[in-house]
């Protein structure tokens, strides 16, 4: 379980995050949406204690960072580390033992090749097979479908589905709707670093619903296409 | 050769990011001094490499073309590529080699090396005309795949310079130069020295389960057995074929004593990179080895420890 209270991050002027308060309870999936810029990864780093910020975050897991995956927006990988040394080198960290990978590479990714060589769907996955087999209590994912073909999209809302069957906390963002009501149990929209909507999965077709319409509202007439 | 207004800006651009990047933040000066002071060194190591051996002109024209290479990176040309004309764009690349290999030349000149002056000048320029991938499909094998990163990433980036270096203790033996010998072995640990000198993403010291006395103890661990596996070819043969045991003793701990030296003061900066102050320390810690080691060694140790808790909470 992780609670969050009264989170609150600047920037200089800027207010990131403003007052939030949520709570993430094991054998959950929670989705936060929001447009570009929201708060999402700024929360998410909160979270994982990559940013210094004003309130609370509690957990049963002491220190929280250390049973927590987190898969960033864009995961950064050395210049000249193999896939096979990047899934050792996160295991390492976490002093986990890690054997037969090749059984383990469910996405079938080119291990001995430069990870820096992957494309952004394989750099993605690479970053996912890390941190599941770092076998953590809590997942961040943050974007985890982007870039992502659509074979490993299945196996990625299928895992989302075990994680939440091993009674895990997972949280994640998504800019594709479909992902998040396939997985999530609970929504939080997230807007001007504010948490101004909570949605349960019997209203997540209202929430898409809103959001189209106000996401999009007359936009594209403005072009006037013909 | 004429420049263009627009190869005039490129260059302007060049001298004024040069400049930041040296004066790292601080006034100008600053800058300038530590160009003096890169000056400095560059001519002490140049001194260096003339009196320990006589094959320091083909080092030399060596260590000049493996700076110019990197002006090759095929990123890089595709941007000019994109910005410059075709001449435009070969005239550019041949003068910025030219300023990279410049120091050299004028070293040989002052040194009567005109042979290969003229075949630094000659390869410089040639090199203008080659692009160079910085990531290919063929993945160097490397011993240090269990325990990545620094040492798997900084083998792959720098292989080259091992065989260099068993070369010469090779050949320091059928010469009997220990000298020589000893040049081969302050190389390797000047190579490995350089693995620790980039800071390595948040990410990555964030995902230790670790504290940072912990974690920094490791990354020693490492960087002392590694090293260890590197300098030992070295160190067997030299034992052998020379009796100056002690001397060879000494330079290895040295060696240790820098490589700590250096991951503590790549964490007293971290998460930012290596600045004009710890470069600094790290110069006076060379030029006056025993009262900086006794206190940078303290010193730096708890400023790492320090900056390491806010990413291993």
């Amino acid at each position: 379980m992780i609670s969050i209270h009264n989170l609150s991050k600047n920037f200089g002027n800027i207010q990131a995050l403003e007052n939030i308060n949520i709570q993430f309870d094991k054998g959950n999936v929670y989705g936060i949406v929001g447009e570009n810029g929201a708060g999402k990864t700024t929360l998410f780093k909160c979270i994982a204690g990559l940013e210094n910020y004003d309130g609370q975050i509690n957990s049963e897991f002491k220190p929280l960072k250390n049973y927590l995956g987190l898969l960033l927006t864009e995961p950064f990988f050395f210049s000249k580390i193999t896939g096979r040394e990047y899934i050792q080198l996160l295991c390492n960290a976490r002093k986990k033992e890690i054997t037969k990978i090749d059984d383990k590479n469910i996405f079938d990714l080119p291990l001995n090749q430069y990870a820096s060589t992957y494309s952004t769907g394989m750099k993605k996955k690479l970053a996912l097979l890390a941190i599941l087999l770092q076998k953590n209590q809590c997942f961040i994912l943050d974007e985890p479908f982007n870039g992502v073909d659509i074979h490993s999209n299945i196996i990625i809302v299928d895992l989302i589905h075990k994680l939440k069957a091993l009674n895990k906390t997972v949280i994640i963002s998504s800019h594709i709707f479909s992902t998040l009501s396939d997985t999530c149990d609970e929504i939080f929209l997230l807007k001007e670093g504010k948490i101004v909507k909570k949605v349960f999965r019997e209203n997540f077709n209202a929430l898409e619903l809103e959001m189209r319409e106000f996401t999009i509202g007359n936009k594209i007439e403005k072009l006037e296409l013909k | 050769m004429k420049l263009d207004k627009k190869m005039k800006e490129y260059f302007k651009l060049q001298y004024t990011m040069t400049m930041r990047k040296l004066s790292d933040g601080y006034h100008p000066i600053v800058g300038y001094l530590l160009a003096l002071l890169i000056l400095l060194v560059f001519v002490g190591l140049s001194m260096f490499i003339f009196h320990k051996t006589t094959f320091a002109p083909y080092t030399y024209v060596f260590i000049s073309l493996y700076f110019t290479s990197k002006l090759s990176e095929i990123r890089r040309n595709d941007f000019l590529k994109i910005c410059f004309g075709n001449e435009e764009y070969r005239k550019l690349r041949i003068l910025e080699n030219l300023i990279v290999a410049l120091p050299f030349v004028i070293f040989l000149i002052y040194k009567q090396q005109i042979y290969p002056v003229f075949a630094l000048i000659a390869l410089t320029a040639l090199i203008a005309f080659l692009t160079l991938k910085t990531t290919y499909s063929i993945t160097i094998p490397t011993p240090f795949y269990k325990k990545p990163f620094e040492f798997t990433v900084g083998f792959r980036n720098s292989f080259f310079m091992f065989p260099i270096a068993y070369g010469f203790a090779i050949i320091a033996v059928v010469v009997d130069n220990f000298n020589l010998g000893m040049f081969s072995l302050i190389l390797v640990f000047l190579t490995i020295l350089t693995y620790y000198l980039k800071p390595e993403n948040e990410y990555f010291v964030w995902s230790y389960s670790f504290t940072p006395a912990k974690f920094l103890i490791e990354k020693i661990k490492t960087a002392f057995l590694f090293s260890f596996y590197l300098c030992s070819p070295i160190f067997i043969l030299l034992s052998i074929f020379f009796e100056n045991f002690g001397i060879m003793f000494l330079f290895t701990l040295l060696g240790y004593v820098y490589l700590t030296i250096l991951v503590f003061l790549k964490y007293s900066a971290y998460p930012n990179e290596i600045g004009v102050l710890h470069s600094l320390i790290l110069v006076a810690c060379f030029l006056f080895p025993l009262p900086m080691l006794v206190v940078v060694i303290p010193f730096s140790a708890v400023k790492s420890v320090n900056n390491l808790k806010e990413f291993l909470k």
